[in-house]
């Protein structure tokens, strides 16, 4: 356990412990894994008894998943979870920022105000938003469910996104507000900066939980805004569940976020490790 | 970005008090401005209409006469509500701790130093990427009775539950409902503690280490304290949003055997599309609410005053 | 667009005399195209449940609007979904769909809440009504029970989900299983035709692993007879059309009185319990997802399923035992063919009464529901639930692959009604399928199920049916 020392690790821990996450990975992701070999299974091996390790591989599941246009189901969601997530961090970040650095009047109440908006079971919140949007003529728009989107994202994102502003030195803001700098400015170019980590966490969180909603974006969707995940039941028919075509559904869905995840995380990582053993 | 860090490691006390040289008074609210609208229109004009439900009968989705505490008392005097709410209060006692240990623990040891780590963190947070619905599949495909793959392969030839599936028996339903949810959410925690701790100043950490502290020693005195914020946050974050899960119940069990498994977001789900009685189902959002609101507020003020998270 | 349509209706009734005197000339030349002259450029939008059926039908639906004109939006949705969303749109009042799929046991619901459009008018319309759509030709009971209601119809039928008794063949022809059947019970191994012979076979074939099947020895347990049962789904459904109604009981009497505890319910619920020894134990966790998976991987015997999960997995490729199948019509209680019930769930696609575009609606449904287009449907080879007598004809129901699966169809059919029409019946399907879970997992006696369903339907509605 005591391999972090400011010596810096040697390799062999280092590579001790990637085994074992590795490991641990694997355990984990089995089924994922077992999921993946499902994509390009023969429909007629895919719960065979006893079950089937080897088998000759078909793309047959693919074809009517591109025949169907998962695709553009596949493209709304990216575009909606990215355009949700990017409203939520330039409404949020500024609130969250204040939150924690400012004295306010019923600051406790109002920040308070902001989690109460995500207690209530969505399921008993759906119908009183299909009517309101049936009234303003919101359902099956992308304003709409963008909207909607907004009203577990943002929540989630102010408070998170504080306990990061928390660990904002507050000395750097001081020191460039003396050399004159306008509070905007201060916050552009100080705060925004030093935020990143967090707003990047943040973001993808928030926009995980938007890639993967499924009730608003069912009952508030519809043919013109219609997502991934409200695509995927269309899998599970009265004759049976299309598993073939339901995997690769499910892993290509994966591509873009993991993506995304891998880009991003270089902006995250700044290890603590590091820092000692720069130290 | 390398500016950035090097300020950053250069002045790092742990901060949150409000800043000294005080702002124009409007400035903070002026900054939480627009969130706030966006919270009245999209959140709170709904919930208001959905307590206004409350107090109507509203069969389908036609408003009728003012009821009273009528949806309410019905509600309360259900046993099959107080069984949910029991049944969520055993679901969200187990996940939600195990969720949280489980993922500081592989925060930690993602911030270990290790070869690939680019690679690692988006294949250890695959299992939070996946779609609700997509992961009561999978799991149903691992654990489904006389068919499910870990079902035929392991469960059944070593007779590890008898005469029963996981999924089929009243005992074990909801307890590998949290596994799954456990499995599920895991992985965002670790995420987002992994982000915690990379955000952490360094500075204190030196300190520590100039003085020998062992790594538990700094783990305890520093990390916890520095990360405390957001540990409690995501916390407490994943535990209202346990309380509501849903898919993979509805995919798993349809809330049974019996009522085994019958969460809040189940009944509410039964009340909204199959009764349409709209009144109850609205009732039943502002208690779960209540019950919430009350919470948190106490939790906050704990949280606040115990371990200076807020 | 409106108001012309509107018009023609009126005249239609004011003139009835002229009109009927015109109507055999003009039946000569009516077409789909004159009909829907009016409605040119109009677009409709219908919500359908999505299978491998409705993508077939999909694919013709352009040739509708190749013939009249009038865009379809037609829009497929999961089971679930189609039911959520279909009655959201009727219930708000928000009048997207012009015609929505509703499964039988939505009518009484639907109709108590007043959003569906009686469409005797649009039926009686001389304009609109096709010569070719003969309605004597609809399979009955199914249709009059399911469309009308009073003295109105609501809806074309359209889909005729039915149950079978779906068993394996390969096992049924074995010589050493016929012969040791035989020695074991004194009759011939053959599907049954009572419930008594049902539980038989199952007992017959509930065999654990170690022992031999068919001349194999089993490596996992196999088991006598698999049926849904998990909480939700139709697990209710197939006890009740199935076994309740067989045995002469109902859960409500003709005034719409609960009845669940009578005699004749309580033997017929003993009798399907009975039967989940012989099934996997999972069986309580069983939906529409794993009943096609157990039968198709060989796991069970026999299966008491709806005939549409068949075509997901007897077919080539689609599943290890695709093409080793037998069906029959459902078996019925001893010395009580007269009685025999099979569960069906007789689904109509109704207009809406927000629909702006009733008859050009009312027009799409017709074609739907004509000879042409249920033929072209059935004979694309993607299975079928016919509504047409007719069909039963067609070369692909008689010497195709499902030859057999389509006899029993077609048995099944012969008396299906559909569900009456309880404008409560969700909040009772609730109740009562938790009840026979639970009885079929042994926490409650059949009499104990019985009289605790008695006491929750009476809490629910003292008479059940809608008046």
């Amino acid at each position: 356990m005591s391999a972090s020392s400011p010596d810096g690790p040697s390799p062999l821990r280092k590579l001790a412990w990637t085994v074992g996450a590795v490991l641990i990975a694997v355990l984990i992701l089995f089924p994922v894994v077992w999921m993946g070999l499902m994509m390009i299974k023969p429909t007629d091996a895919m719960f065979a008894r006893p079950t089937v390790w080897l088998f000759t591989p078909t793309l047959e599941h693919f074809d009517y998943v591109v025949e169907r246009g998962f695709h553009v189901y596949l493209l709304t969601s990216l575009v909606l979870g990215a355009v949700s997530t990017l409203l939520v961090v330039i409404i949020g970040t500024p609130a969250a920022y204040a939150f924690a650095r400012f004295e306010m009047r019923f600051r406790d109440d109002l920040f308070l105000f902001i989690l109460a908006t995500r207690m209530a079971p969505p399921v008993c919140l759906v119908i009183p938003y299909y009517l309101i949007f049936a009234k303003l003529g919101l359902l099956d728009t992308f304003l709409g469910l963008t909207l909607a989107y907004m009203t577990f994202n943002l929540s989630f994102y102010i408070w998170v996104l504080r306990s990061f502003c928390r660990d904002l030195p507050v000395e750097l803001e001081e020191a460039a507000m003396l050399e004159g700098w306008s509070r905007l400015a201060v916050f552009r170019r100080v705060v925004f900066p030093l935020l990143r980590n967090g707003i990047i966490a943040t973001s993808v969180l928030c926009f995980i939980f938007a890639w993967n909603e499924f009730l608003f974006a069912f009952m508030l969707g519809g043919k013109n805004v219609h997502t991934l995940p409200v695509a995927i039941p269309t899998l599970i028919t009265a004759q049976g569940v299309r598993w073939g075509e339901m995997a690769v559904v499910g892993m290509v869905a994966l591509t873009p976020v993991m993506l995304a995840v891998f880009l991003l995380q270089r902006h995250i990582v700044r290890g603590l490790t590091m820092g000692a053993v720069k130290g | 970005m390398a500016a950035a860090d090097g300020t950053v490691d250069d002045a790092a006390v742990p901060a949150g008090q409000p800043a000294k040289a005080g702002p124009a008074w409007w400035y903070p609210y002026a900054l939480i401005a627009p969130a706030m609208i966006t919270f009245v229109i999209i959140s709170l004009v709904p919930f208001i209409y959905t307590i206004f439900i409350s107090f109507h009968e509203m069969k389908f989705a036609r408003l009728g006469d003012f009821a009273g505490f009528d949806n309410y008392t019905a509600l309360l005097t259900d046993s099959r509500f107080w069984n949910s709410m029991k049944i969520a209060g055993i679901f969200v006692a187990i996940a939600v701790p195990l969720e949280f240990m489980l993922g500081l623990l592989g925060a930690l040891l993602l911030n270990r130093p290790l070869y690939g780590r680019s690679i690692l963190v988006p294949f250890l947070f695959i299992p939070s990427m996946m779609a609700p619905i997509v992961v009561g599949l999978l799991w149903k495909i691992m654990l489904a009775g006389s068919w499910g793959l870990l079902s035929t392969n392991i469960i059944e030839p070593l007779g590890l539950i008898g005469d029963s599936s996981i999924f089929a028996s009243p005992n074990l339903a909801l307890y590998a409902l949290i596994f799954v949810d456990v499995w599920q959410w895991t992985p965002f925690m670790m995420l987002a503690f992994y982000a915690g701790l990379q955000a952490l100043p360094v500075n204190p950490y030196r300190a520590a280490a100039v003085d020998g502290a062992s790594p538990l020693q700094s783990f305890i005195r520093l990390t916890l304290p520095m990360l405390a914020p957001l540990l409690v946050v995501i916390g407490l974050l994943r535990l209202i949003d346990a309380f509501k899960v849903f898919d993979s119940i509805f995919v798993l069990t349809g809330g049974g055997p019996g009522t085994s498994t019958e969460m809040p977001s189940v009944l509410a789900y039964k009340m909204t599309f199959e009764f349409w009685n709209l009144g109850e189902a609205s009732a039943l959002a502002v208690i779960v609410w209540l019950i919430f609101f009350a919470f948190c507020n106490v939790f906050y003020q704990l949280a606040k005053r115990k371990l200076n998270a807020f | 667009m409106v108001s012309i349509s509107s018009r023609r209706r009126r005249t239609g009734s004011a003139l009835g005399l002229a009109f009927v005197l015109c109507a055999g000339p003009a039946a000569a030349d009516w077409s789909y195209k004159t009909a829907a002259e009016p409605y040119q450029g109009v677009t409709i939008r219908v919500l359908d449940e999505i299978t491998p059926l409705q993508e077939t039908l999909a694919t013709l639906v352009p040739q509708f609007t190749e013939e009249t004109g009038i865009e379809v939006d037609y829009e497929l949705l999961n089971h679930f979904e189609v039911i959520n969303k279909g009655q959201a749109d009727l219930l708000s009042g928000r009048g997207y769909y012009d015609a929505i799929m509703l499964h039988g046991f939505q009518l009484g619901p639907m109709l108590s809440a007043e959003v569906l459009r009686p469409i005797d008018d649009l039926l009686a319309d001389e304009a609109l009504q096709s010569p070719e759509f003969d309605a004597a030709d609809m399979i009955e009971p199914a249709y009059s029970t399911t469309a009308a209601f009073g003295d109105k119809r609501y809806g074309l039928i359209n889909w005729n989900y039915n149950q079978i008794y779906w068993a394996r063949k390969d096992l049924f022809e074995n010589p050493d299983e016929m012969a040791a059947f035989k020695d074991k019970y004194g009759y011939e191994l053959a599907p049954p035709e009572t419930f008594t012979q049902l539980r038989d076979i199952a007992e017959f074939f509930t065999r654990p692993a170690g022992t031999t099947l068919a001349g194999e020895t089993l490596d996992s347990d196999f088991y006598g007879i698999v049926m849904e049962g998990v909480k939700g789904g139709s697990t209710f459904l197939s006890l009740w059309g199935n076994f309740i109604k067989s045995y002469g009981g109902d859960i409500v009497d003709a005034d719409g009185k609960p009845t669940f505890d009578s005699p004749e319910n309580i033997e017929a619920i003993v009798a399907w319990a009975d039967l989940w020894q012989f099934a996997p134990p999972g069986m309580a966790e069983y939906s529409l997802l794993d009943v096609p998976t157990v039968m198709g991987n060989g796991i069970a015997a026999q299966a008491i399923a709806w005939s549409d999960f068949v075509l997901g997995i007897d077919q080539p490729g689609a599943a290890p035992y695709a093409g080793k199948f037998i069906y029959a019509g459902m078996p019925h209680k001893e010395g009580m063919e007269a009685e025999r019930s099979v569960e069906g769930e007789t689904s109509v696609t109704a207009i809406s009464v927000h629909s702006e575009h009733p008859e050009a609606t009312f027009l799409f449904l017709q074609w739907l529901a004509e000879r042409r287009q249920q033929e072209a449907l059935l004979e694309a080879g993607n299975g079928g639930v016919p509504i047409r007598n007719s069909s039963w004809a067609l070369p692909v129901m008689q010497e195709g692959e499902l030859a057999g699966l389509f006899s029993a169809m077609e048995d099944s059919l012969k008396v299906i009604v559909a569900k009456p029409k309880m404008p409560d019946f969700y909040e009772l399907y609730d109740v009562l399928t938790g009840i026979s879970q639970e009885i079929g997992l042994g926490a409650l006696t059949p009499e104990e199920g019985a009289a605790k369903a008695q006491a929750a339907m009476l809490d629910i509605c003292e008479t059940c049916l809608l008046d």
